[in-house]
């Protein structure tokens, strides 16, 4: 059950992550077209090159080098030596038995020494024929999971499930991949060492940590310059980091998440490795709990304070989505750990209203930072909006709400409370601060206070079920109708197509609650049908008639 | 470290893993005591190989309630040792032990347990593959579907508890 929450509050962490990334990730991609485009106009002598500099001086942009295109040469190359590697394992499958056993074996090693032999000549003897020295490494390497899997078939060794046929695989791989510095090969290692890693612990069912040892120590460091062969290893380590929470590792889970970090600080330019000691982090706390529900777990707060820090520090405005998502689930799992130990019910309704005010509580900080000029407002906002909205969405629904009827949970209770009363601080610091006097800032705070006053009324009166569809239906209303206002006076037509948006949704969603029971389903549709169409056609028009007028002279 | 040094370095490693691994198995052919086994087969594929069948053994299933085990729980992926003593003409599990005694001059069988519930225990004996010729398999496993206890597996086992597949009879 409480697995299943998580799992579904992960889902709306990444439906979330997509929303923000849609409304956030615009200005991100004007500056990669600038960048791509303004060496095209200073060659073209449109502008001159100071003006050039001028522009990204401006947007606090850095000229990048243009990616090479990558060589047609090297992938014919690389396709011709894939094929080559899996007609001879699959040659090596078919029966090929007119030959003796010790024969074929000595026979496929010393095809495979002489291919790596060949890979290293063109690499470093002759000139001009790298790329094909490059393939022939990855062909060697491909050959010799080839000789292994001969010898596991003439000894009955099982391969396909065998941990350690695939460790005998991937370690041998493992010079060429470092000593000659190929990143095919550096690739074709680390996933089969992934693969081993999952046979491993399914096959022995205990921890591997071996495997986070080797990566940390030796893939990630001599993968610095590889960015492919790096991020697959950090993939890897996530993954390790997931399967733990089904498997009770709580210690690997940390070591990885601990260990991705490091490596965070150590190579700050890769990214990668703090998202991924996100989601490693949270793994361990989805772990942890597992293995001992009743024990809360606070330790999350230490590394999840300090990548909050990070996030601030480094301004890597992604990372706070994917911090918000981990501190949820820390907060939440911390309060099933906690209500748990009192015996109290699980309680969908209290739940949700909590999540709620949650919500609120990241809109108001999003606020907060707006007004005092700290980073990412918008990420807070948006995060805090969708968040909010999902929630009050859900409890407009009447067939929800008959069903979501659990005894009552004191710790949501009293957890929300907190959260109202957060919020009631903030409010009063916001009047205090004369804040409320900008148009603008009433209208956002009126939708607040409407989904502050909706949860509250939840809260206190759970039983009278038709009232509080009601309310959480005005909400939505004082939502859509909010963002159409604020659209309006901000000038900004997503805000304002975000309130439409919002408004087609309730009238849809509520048309289908109410007249889906009805016996004759043709009706249902047709009478939607030509609501959605003219609703649609006139809300369309009306909305680019507004956003016309929106747009400066 | 000249390139070339790490081409013969590499070249040393993969010759040495390989004849490691055929010397490993050579070992169990030289040295392994023949047992006969009683065998449930199927038949799935392999990618990686050609036809093979996998073969599940009486052995693979014991029930705790009448074999003389040191425990009567096993976790998952534990390694234990089975006593084998000829009964008729097939081979079977006498006792269960979590250690190789050093002292036993009986024949000792390595196993990792795959299931433990309702006191029967599932073991995996890593020898329940057996390669056949393409296109045999198919035909192996129509003989095999008539009666099953006309299987008969020869195991070789050495000292340590390692086995390995020498024969398949299919009658």
């Amino acid at each position: 059950m409480i697995l299943s929450i998580i799992m579904s509050l992960l889902w709306w962490a990444v439906i979330i992550f997509i929303i923000v990334k849609l409304f956030s990730g615009g200005r991100k991609r004007h500056y990669s077209w600038l960048l791509r485009e303004l060496p095209l106009w200073e060659e073209k002598n449109i502008i001159n090159k100071e003006q050039g500099e001028a522009v990204l001086g401006l947007y606090k942009l850095k000229r990048v080098a243009l990616k090479k295109k990558m060589d047609m040469v090297k992938i014919l190359t690389l396709i011709g030596v894939i094929f080559v590697g899996l007609g001879v394992i699959f040659f090596v499958g078919s029966n090929w038995q007119r030959i003796p056993a010790h024969a074929r074996t000595i026979m496929l090693l010393a095809v495979t020494i002489v291919t790596l032999y060949a890979g290293y000549v063109f690499s470093y003897e002759k000139e001009g024929f790298a790329n094909l020295g490059k393939s022939l490494l990855l062909l060697a390497a491909l050959l010799w999971g080839g000789s292994i899997a001969l010898i596991g078939q003439i000894y009955n060794i099982p391969t396909s499930d065998n941990w350690y046929i695939m460790l005998l695989w991937a370690f041998p791989i493992v010079p060429i991949a470092i000593l000659f510095k190929n990143d095919y090969v550096h690739i074709l290692a680390s996933i089969l060492l992934i693969i081993w890693n999952f046979l491993y612990s399914s096959s022995n069912d205990i921890a591997n940590y071996y495997y986070p040892i080797f990566i940390f120590i030796l893939m990630l460091p001599t993968a610095k310059n590889l960015i492919s062969g790096r991020r697959i290893n950090i993939m890897g380590l996530v993954l390790a980091s997931f399967y733990c929470c089904f498997n009770k590792y709580e210690w690997l889970a940390l070591l990885i998440s601990v260990g991705l970090l490091v490596c965070y600080l150590i190579q700050k330019e890769e990214r990668g490795y703090l998202y991924a000691a996100v989601f490693s982090f949270i793994f361990w706390n989805i772990t942890y709990f597992t293995v001992r529900q009743l024990s809360c777990n606070l330790y999350f707060l230490l590394p999840f304070g300090f990548m909050f820090y990070l996030t601030y520090k480094d301004n890597i405005e992604k990372n706070l989505i994917f911090c918000l998502v981990g501190l949820m689930i820390g907060i939440n799992l911390a309060i099933f750990s906690v209500y748990q130990l009192f015996n109290y019910p699980f309680n969908e309704s209290q739940f949700t209203i909590f999540q709620l005010l949650s919500g609120l509580v990241i809109y108001s900080v999003g606020i907060v930072s707006r007004n005092r000029g700290y980073l990412f407002p918008i990420i807070f906002k948006i995060f805090g909006y969708l968040v909010t909205f999902i929630c009050v969405y859900l409890l407009a629904f009447k067939a929800i709400l008959d069903v979501w009827t659990g005894g009552a949970n004191n710790v949501y209770l009293f957890g929300s409370l907190i959260l109202v009363g957060l919020i009631t601080l903030f409010l009063a610091d916001e009047r205090r601060s004369d804040n409320f006097k900008h148009k603008s800032r009433r209208i956002e705070l009126a939708a607040l206070v409407a989904a502050l006053l909706g949860g509250v009324i939840l809260l206190v009166s759970p039983h009278t079920i038709f009232l509080n569809i009601i309310v959480m239906n005005s909400v939505l209303v004082i939502f859509a109708l909010s963002s159409i206002f604020l659209g309006v006076e901000l000038k900004r037509p997503p805000i304002f197509t975000l309130g439409i948006l919002t408004f087609v949704l309730f009238i849809i969603t509520r048309y289908i609650d109410v007249t889906w029971a009805l016996k004759e389903k043709s009706l249902f549709f047709i009478v939607g049908g030509l609501v959605i169409l003219f609703l649609g056609t006139f809300l369309e028009k009306q909305r680019r008639k507004i956003i016309e007028r929106m747009k400066p002279e | 470290m000249s390139k070339k040094f790490i081409f013969i370095m590499v070249s040393f490693l993969w010759i040495a893993v390989a004849v490691g691994l055929i010397t490993s198995k050579q070992q169990i052919m030289r040295l392994g005591k023949t047992v006969l086994l009683e065998t449930v087969p199927v038949d799935p594929r392999d990618f990686l190989r050609g036809d093979y069948v996998v073969l599940s053994y009486k052995i693979s299933t014991i029930d705790l309630t009448q074999i003389q085990s040191e425990e009567s729980y096993f976790r998952r992926g534990r390694r234990v040792y089975v006593k084998l003593q000829p009964r008729g003409q097939f081979w079977n599990v006498v006792a269960i032990k979590t250690k190789m005694p050093a002292s036993d001059k009986g024949i000792y069988l390595k196993g990792k347990v795959e299931f433990c519930y309702d006191k029967k225990l599932g073991l995996n004996y890593g020898i329940e593959s057996y390669f056949v010729p393409e296109g045999e398999g198919k035909v192996m496993e129509k003989v095999m579907q008539g009666d099953k206890s006309q299987v008969k597996v020869e195991v070789l086992v050495d000292t340590a508890g390692n086995a390995m597949i020498k024969k398949v009879i299919v009658q």
